[in-house]
């Protein structure tokens, strides 16, 4: 379904991406971890089309399309969704409007007729529900004084609303306290579909008790030095990432 | 040095002699004075981003004619059209209201010629001033033909806005002088919604005034909506005066054209009084706009609050002037002034500059300017869910200056000013 082929990208001339290849599968998931710095972030903002990084090399298919040839809007409506790690507050823009014109912009791709505003506020209030963000938040302006926690909920709450076919969650599980990290791994759970494929950024193990991986890869260097299963994440856990050889300094970053 | 060109005389020979003698002699001191005044330029102060804008030529001293025909306004409620300046009662819709008056100059009787003529000028200088500063409201002095009188006795009400509907419309050029005085008695509360409109392409000069007086407790809100023609070269001045206790509250939304100038000057000149003053300016293409604002803060007491924001697109040029002057004897003065700034690309202009001039000790007073950009980071981030480009900038834009559209309290208005903000965004934000 996604295909990553050697892909290769900088950003302000810096070098990031160092040919990362990675195959999902529809219906899989896969956990990207690795120290910080090591270009998860931008693999995930090179996916969903920020015009700041440089593709040098390489290629992104999805579902056939060739997603480079795209721009971010329709990469987006083509089904590829991005949960900011650090969403982006926009004071004055508010959440309902905001939200109602992505949804209405995905139906006109999809030849389908506008929601109306009664329509939408219906299907807000059940999907802020589900990730128990009181519907308050919804005429709020977009992220703006929201919590940590309350952001990365409010990005669920979006991926729930768009139905992505690629959903990239960009470290949805950091900064949640223990209550909230049930929520969002539940919001995550019911993103699972045999027709979506997912690649959630961690760093904690802990995550991956709530959702298990079909596989987990190690990025660090802007490449993809290790894949493996489930348990690759807990032997990350015992170990830290020393052993497979990666740089000290990066590890001590951590 | 080159020396500031002098006003053509053929500014100083006003038409429409219908007019109270009061009135005509006024008019007549009021040209005499203008003879030697000197022009503007690039040097003088207040008109240094506008002066090259002027068109001030022999062809623009010819009156327009005030029987050109016009489309009856698409407005339901009060309104009072003026076409070329001159005041047309057969497509205006007065009420009639117990303690509301509404007058043309040439219908006034003496007392109220006379009470006219001690308006006029009142609240602007619109006397020759004093070099450095030029205030074109004095050629409105010179020039204006049949205008208004609205007075609005002690204690009354309007219970809906009056649109002033001010038309511009002619076959070759010229200049048009719309007159109008306001005042509002004690406690009284009145709406008026001045509407800017032209038709056809000749290059034409609109110079208007319009002078509030608010009596004690006086209550007014003044809405000014600006969409003439690209080739209108627009000169406003509005003059506030206000006494003990009351309150103004000014609503402009203006799109730009080849020259737009407003010039709003506040007094507050009785303890309690209270303005707010909101502006909107977006700009686009070459087109130009200046606000030039002051509020006097003259006796003790009183509140103003002023808030601005402009957006230019493409090679425009938006300008923001905002003076505060708070008076020796103005203690306890409350003045919050804020003018913010949005840049869409790298070739528009925008200048904002704050003044302050604060006599008294005892004053509270607070500004900030400031000149920015859409954020990439925003835009990215919309646009990452489905928005295409134009509705990111846009939701971006508006949220620049939602919050002044939504105070305007006519609705008529906020959707006016919304379909002009559309007509913008769908030059400015052309996806190519
Ligand atoms: N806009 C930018 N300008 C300059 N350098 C950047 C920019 N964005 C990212 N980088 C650099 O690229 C490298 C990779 O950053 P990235 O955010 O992808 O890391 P990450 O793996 O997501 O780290 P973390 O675990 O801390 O989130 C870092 O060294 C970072 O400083
Ligand atoms: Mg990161």
């Amino acid at each position: 379904m996604l295909s990553i082929k050697n892909l290769h990208a900088c950003v302000e001339g810096k070098q990031i991406l160092n040919g990362i290849n990675l195959e999902i599968k529809a219906g899989e998931v896969h956990a990207i971890m690795g120290p910080n710095g090591s270009g998860k972030s931008t693999l995930s903002q090179v996916l969903a089309g920020n015009e700041a990084f440089d593709v040098t090399a390489g290629e992104v298919f999805l579902n056939g399309d060739n997603l480079l040839d795209l721009a971010t809007e329709e990469r987006a409506r083509e089904g590829v969704f991005l949960a900011f790690q650090y969403p982006v507050e926009i004071p004055g823009v508010s959440n309902l409007q905001f939200l109602r014109t992505a949804v209405n912009a995905m139906r006109k791709h999809h030849s389908k007729e506008d929601m109306n505003a009664a329509e939408f506020m219906k299907l807000a209030k059940e999907v802020s529900k589900q990730v128990d963000l009181d519907p308050a938040f919804l005429k709020r302006g977009v992220n703006e004084g929201f919590s940590g926690g309350e952001k990365k909920r409010n990005e669920i709450m979006q991926a729930l609303l768009l139905q992505p076919k690629l959903a990239i969650l960009d470290e949805t599980d950091s900064g949640l306290d223990i209550d909230a990290l049930k929520v969002v791994s539940d919001g995550v759970n019911a993103l699972r579909a045999p027709d979506r494929c997912i690649i959630m950024i961690t760093h904690y193990q802990r995550l991956l008790d709530h959702i298990v991986p079909d596989y987990v890869h190690v990025l660090a260097d802007g490449k993809i030095i290790k894949s493996g299963s489930a348990e690759l994440a807990l032997e990350l856990e015992a170990k830290g990432y020393g052993w497979l050889g990666i740089k000290d300094e990066a590890v001590a970053n951590q | 040095m080159k020396t500031a060109p002098m006003l053509s005389s053929a500014f100083l020979q006003p038409a429409g002699q219908a007019l109270p003698t009061t009135l005509l002699a006024l008019r007549f001191d009021r040209a005499s004075s203008l003879a030697d005044l000197l022009l503007p330029t690039r040097r003088t102060e207040n008109w240094k981003y506008s002066a090259k804008h002027l068109k001030l030529t022999d062809e623009m001293a010819s009156s327009l004619p005030s029987d050109a025909s016009v489309e009856a306004a698409d407005i339901s409620g009060y309104t009072v059209v003026l076409v070329n300046g001159v005041v047309r009662p057969e497509v205006s819709n007065y009420p009639s209201i117990e303690g509301l008056s509404i007058q043309r100059f040439s219908e006034l009787d003496v007392d109220d010629a006379a009470l006219a003529a001690d308006l006029i000028g009142k609240s602007i200088s619109d006397q020759p001033a004093k070099s450095g500063s030029v205030n074109l409201s004095q050629l409105n002095g010179a020039r204006f033909e049949d205008g208004l009188l609205i007075q609005l006795k002690p204690n009354t009400v309007l219970d809906q806005p009056l649109f002033v509907i001010h038309h511009t419309t002619a076959s070759h050029s010229g200049s048009a002088y719309p007159r109008i005085l306001v005042a509002v008695g004690r406690n009284s509360q009145l709406t008026v919604v001045e509407d800017y409109v032209s038709s056809g392409d000749c290059s034409v000069m609109v110079n208007t005034t319009t002078e509030f007086n608010l009596d004690d407790g006086a209550n007014v809100t003044s809405i000014r909506l600006n969409t003439e023609g690209q080739a209108v070269q627009h000169m406003g001045t509005t003059g506030v005066r206000q006494q003990r206790s009351s309150r103004f509250e000014s609503h402009s939304v203006g799109f730009g054209g080849t020259l737009r100038r407003h010039d709003l000057h506040v007094r507050l000149e009785g303890e309690g009084a209270e303005c707010k003053l909101n502006g909107v300016v977006v700009t686009q293409g070459t087109q130009h706009y200046d606000n030039h604002t002051t509020i006097e803060h003259v006796a003790a007491n009183c509140n103003s609050e002023e808030t601005y924001r402009n957006i230019a697109a493409d090679k425009s040029h938006a300008i923001f002037n905002g003076r505060i002057h708070i008076h020796q004897d103005a203690q306890k003065s409350n003045a919050n002034m804020s003018n913010k700034n949005l840049l869409l690309t790298n070739g528009a202009e925008i200048d904002t500059k704050p003044e302050l001039e604060i006599y008294a000790d005892d004053v509270k007073c607070a500004h900030g300017a400031t000149i920015g950009r859409l954020d990439d980071e925003s835009i990215f981030y919309l646009v990452s869910r489905g928005l295409s480009r134009r509705d990111a900038k846009v939701l971006l834009t508006m949220a620049f200056i939602n919050e002044l559209v939504d105070q305007i309290p006519v609705e008529q208005v906020r959707e006016s000013a919304n379909i002009g903000l559309n007509q913008f965004f769908d030059q400015a934000f052309q996806e190519v």
